[in-house]
């Protein structure tokens, strides 16, 4: 008990704003109008389970989605129409990847993996504030839904399952 | 209570019928104010200034309610944010708005304003609205507040009735059948009789002004008697005034009918009280009612028969010595009845040994029971030491047993005290049936709403019962909702349960155990798709 309370005081004194157990993404900030690596970091399963599969819904405003293979997993896209069209490359965008699946993988409690893709934040996102990606992990019949967002005003540390989340910066 | 030397003088049998007559006029008339209470439109809320939840600056010098309809008040009360209530008694009526002055600066906080007004069609109805002066605070909790010279009317009007039933028809009964051609103790009887003419009619009144919540000043107003009247306290009033009747006719009329109208009043004596109280109203019907005839019944043929007996041993009247064998020779059968019937009464009543001591119900029991030991043990002195050489003709002994006669029918006054106060005090089976009611909260948010049930609504094993729906009262198909009780203050860690749905319609869970009673947060996770979740959440009451 101990060694872990060291170890999450270890994590605040140094600064990182990364919640040690929750789905995180490596990356916690990007400016609009470029291209975004999402890293996502799965530091255990669900309560003790392994971990089968990781599911991340595309927001809003995030386009040209390319997830990375990984091996020993099944990866699958879901695509659908956005809720507007967007400039990409000077060509008009209205449908892409909505979610993004790895599945049939297994991935142990007590070891670490990452799941990573590519995309590009659309110009037109608001910069200065949180663009959320909503996370369901699946451990068999278990699940951890990542998929909280925090209200106006509401802290993000007082949720349970914060989705993992960037803070948009302005247009470089 | 000069009417009574009428009843023992035979030349005046004309002004006794005009008793009889008054009676019965009272009767008639009780069940036509009944019978007029019909159902029309009741008088509804329309406007209220300041509106409901409304948050002012500055405390409004009155208040107004609009109803749909002319309105008289009776209560209007002011909670304070500290839960003290103040009885507004200043309002102007003007067509159908009620003006309420404003007695008092008000602090700032959360204040309540309750109010239960009658309509033209007789019905009360009451509310109560919310304003806040400043800030809203938590509202205050309405606490009960006990309208004491009321109570005590209520209590007095019982016990003269009690004193009218079983002293009086009682007597009556003890005189016609008991006391062969002895008349001792008839004044007495009577006049126990016109106290129970007295009260009951009263405690009709009495029985309105608590169902409405009136203070006794109101007792004039014709919607409290027919609020009373509609209770079933009503019918006990109606076959308890009968019963009182004939048990008046048997002191008074001709001596041929005299045993039947005796008769027919104790019978009386039994059917009023089983028509209302505790007991009658508890299951099963079939065996509590009669049970409660059999006692009230048993209690007429006992306690009746003390003041006759007693007076006429004491004044060694003649045929006295008659009077006591036919008395005890019948007592012992009674008493058996009568004690077992309360027994198993009792037993419904109270359930568990520990309610004897836990509820006042059960304490009022102890007491009542016993005063009871002493009654036996002074019938049973009575019985088997003193009556048979009373009855042989000691003349020391008879006056003996005269004085502890006495006594015994100080100690029935007493029970009837006791057994008057269970008018106030839930039985103990009442109180179980009313823990097992759930608390329900209607969860109301922008995405969606829930109206939830926690059956029984006390600490302890519990479940849960849920309807979602959407924001605007559409379906709503969850995916999984998980229902959360957290309770900050405890120090208890949130209780959290997955819901499974029955295929109802609902969502339900079982076997939760709620430790502790008060207010708790009741938070839904309602998973509406994979990637959205919608969380509402009400403070929820559970009782002790």
């Amino acid at each position: 008990m101990n060694k872990y309370l060291l170890a999450a005081g270890a994590f605040l004194v140094l600064g990182t704003n990364a919640a040690f157990a929750h789905i995180t993404l490596e990356t916690q900030e990007a400016a609009i109008g470029s291209t975004y690596k999402a890293v996502l970091r799965v530091p255990h399963g669900c309560d003790g389970k392994a971990t089968t599969a990781v599911r991340v819904q595309i927001p809003e405003g995030v386009i040209a989605v390319k997830p990375m293979p990984k091996p020993g997993w099944t990866l699958q896209t879901k695509k659908g129409k956005y809720e507007k069209s967007y400039q990409l490359y000077g060509q008009a965008v209205a449908d892409g990847v909505k979610e993004v699946d790895w599945s049939g993988g297994n991935l142990p409690d007590e070891f670490y993996d990452e799941f990573v893709f590519r995309a590009v934040l659309a110009a037109d996102l608001p910069p200065g504030q949180m663009l959320y990606f909503p996370v369901v992990q699946e451990c068999g019949d278990a699940a951890v839904r990542w998929i909280e967002i925090p209200a106006a005003g509401q802290d993000e540390d007082a949720l349970e399952n914060p989705a993992p989340g960037i803070k948009l910066k302005p247009k470089k | 209570m000069n009417a009574t030397p009428f009843l023992q003088r035979p030349a005046t049998i004309g002004k006794r019928f005009g008793w009889a007559g008054g009676l019965f006029a009272m009767v008639i008339a009780l069940i036509v104010m009944a019978s007029t209470n019909q159902a029309f439109a009741h008088a509804a809320l329309i406007k209220t200034d300041p509106v409901d939840g409304a948050v002012m600056a500055q405390a409004p010098a009155r208040f107004s309610l609009t109803f749909s309809e002319p309105v008289s008040p009776l209560v209007l009360t002011l909670v304070t944010p500290d839960g003290t209530p103040v009885t507004l008694t200043s309002f102007r009526l003007s067509d159908q708005t009620v003006e309420i002055d404003n007695p008092r600066p008000l602090k700032s906080g959360t204040h309540v304003l309750s109010w239960r007004v009658v309509s033209a069609d007789g019905h009360p109805v009451g509310g109560s609205l919310l304003f806040s002066i400043g800030a809203p605070s938590e509202p205050p909790a309405v606490s009960e507040t006990v309208d004491w010279p009321l109570r005590s009317a209520i209590w007095i009007g019982k016990v003269l009735l009690y004193i009218g039933l079983f002293l009086g028809v009682g007597g009556a009964f003890a005189l016609a059948w008991l006391a062969g051609g002895g008349r001792a103790g008839q004044r007495l009887v009577a006049v126990s009789i016109l106290c129970g003419l007295v009260a009951a009619p009263l405690s009709l009144g009495f029985q309105g002004l608590d169902a409405l919540g009136a203070p006794l000043s109101h007792l004039a107003q014709p919607v409290v008697w027919r609020t009373g009247f509609g209770t079933s306290f009503g019918w006990t009033v109606l076959i308890a005034l009968i019963a009182l009747g004939l048990g008046l006719l048997s002191l008074a009329g001709p001596r041929a009918a005299a045993r039947l109208l005796a008769l027919a009043g104790l019978a009386g004596v039994g059917a009023a009280l089983t028509a209302s109280g505790h007991a009658s109203a508890a299951e099963p019907q079939w065996l509590t009612r009669p049970l409660v005839f059999v006692h009230g019944a048993g209690i007429a043929f006992w306690a009746g028969a003390l003041v006759p007996l007693g007076l006429a041993l004491k004044r060694q009247a003649a045929g006295s010595v008659d009077f006591l064998r036919r008395f005890s020779r019948a007592i012992l059968p009674v008493v058996a009845l009568l004690a077992a019937a309360g027994v198993v009464l009792a037993v419904i009543q109270v359930r568990t040994p520990s309610a004897l001591i836990d509820t006042a119900y059960g304490r009022l029991l102890l007491l009542k029971l016993g005063l009871l030991v002493f009654l036996f043990t002074l019938a049973a002195v009575n019985r088997w030491k003193l009556t048979a050489s009373a009855e042989a003709g000691a003349t020391e002994v008879q006056r003996r047993l005269a004085r502890s006669v006495g006594v015994e029918v100080l100690i029935v006054l007493a029970i009837l005290g006791v057994a008057a106060c269970w008018r106030f005090t839930p039985p103990p089976r009442a109180l179980a049936i009313a823990a097992a009611q759930p608390v329900s909260v209607h969860i109301h948010a922008l995405q969606a709403m829930a109206d939830l049930s926690i059956t029984p609504g006390h600490a302890g094993p519990v479940s849960a019962s849920m309807i979602i729906m959407t924001g605007d009262f559409g379906p709503l198909d969850a995916k999984e909702v998980t229902l959360v009780m957290s309770k900050p203050d405890s120090g208890i860690e949130p209780l959290k349960r997955a819901a499974t749905k029955p295929g109802d319609g609902s969502w339900r869970v079982d076997n939760l155990i709620i430790p502790v009673p008060g207010r708790w947060t009741v938070r839904l996770d309602i998973l509406v798709s994979d990637f959205e979740m919608v969380k509402i959440e009400a403070p929820v009451d559970i009782r002790r």
